[in-house]
């Protein structure tokens, strides 16, 4: 468990998604947690990096293990404001010719996390988000 | 690591994880389709947003000429995934 350093670069997700396995399968956390960690990890790092182009620090990555979830923060001490609690409306009942290309990444995580904080001070941006086993009636 | 080829059957395997950084890949060899296709994901782990992006790039392109892209052996979180973004509704999707 721990926190790691990336680089703002698309190439990071790589690495991010070894790191945050590693940490995932040492502690045996199931599929159904993994994937949508994998997938808010990715959605939100790839935002910090693509919508704030001229920032230069590395972006944090932290992931613990708790009761068989996951808690992970991601802290950018170089960014620009950017709720993504915030709804973003995507019109998923619109025909193919409507739909467009893109927007469909904080959509998904907002379906597919349990938690999701944001908080933004003084230039430094820190996302919140976890992830529980899903439970099933025996 | 993900990697994108024909069959011997002509239809598209995909494999490993289509994330951001390998979505320039899938859009390559998808910009080149120009007839209907079928994708098997069988293989296929994950995907992101920019994958997703790149799918309905091409079904919205092929459209155009009366062909389309059908998926199948779609895993459980990634129908998830295509569930949520209403994706079901816009390709013919076959689950593993």
């Amino acid at each position: 468990m721990g926190g790691q350093a990336f680089k703002r670069s698309i190439e990071s997700v790589a690495d991010i998604y070894r790191f945050s396995e590693d940490v995932m399968a040492a502690a045996d956390i199931d599929e159904s947690v993994r994937f949508p960690i994998h997938l808010a990890m990715e959605e939100l790092f790839v935002n910090l990096v693509s919508y704030n182009p001229g920032a230069h620090r590395d972006i944090l990555i932290d992931v613990q293990i708790a009761n068989g979830g996951v808690v992970v923060t991601i802290t950018d001490h170089d960014a620009a404001e950017f709720d993504v609690t915030r709804a973003r409306p995507v019109d998923t009942g619109a025909s193919l010719r409507e739909r467009k290309p893109g927007g469909l990444g904080l959509h998904l995580i907002q379906h597919m996390v349990d938690t999701l904080e944001y908080d933004y001070r003084d230039g430094r941006s820190k996302i919140r988000f976890s992830k529980e086993p899903e439970t099933h009636d025996v | 690591m993900f990697e994108i080829d024909y069959a011997e059957s002509g239809e598209v395997v995909c494999s490993g994880r289509l994330d951001a950084a390998q979505s320039a890949r899938a859009e390559a060899f998808l910009g080149r389709l120009e007839t209907s296709h079928t994708l098997d994901f069988e293989r296929l782990e994950y995907i992101s947003s920019a994958g997703l992006a790149i799918l309905l790039k091409t079904q919205k392109r092929l459209s155009g000429s009366g062909a389309a892209i059908k998926i199948i052996n779609v895993n459980k979180h990634i129908y998830d995934i295509f569930r949520y973004s209403g994706f079901n509704a816009i390709f013919e999707i076959e689950t593993l």
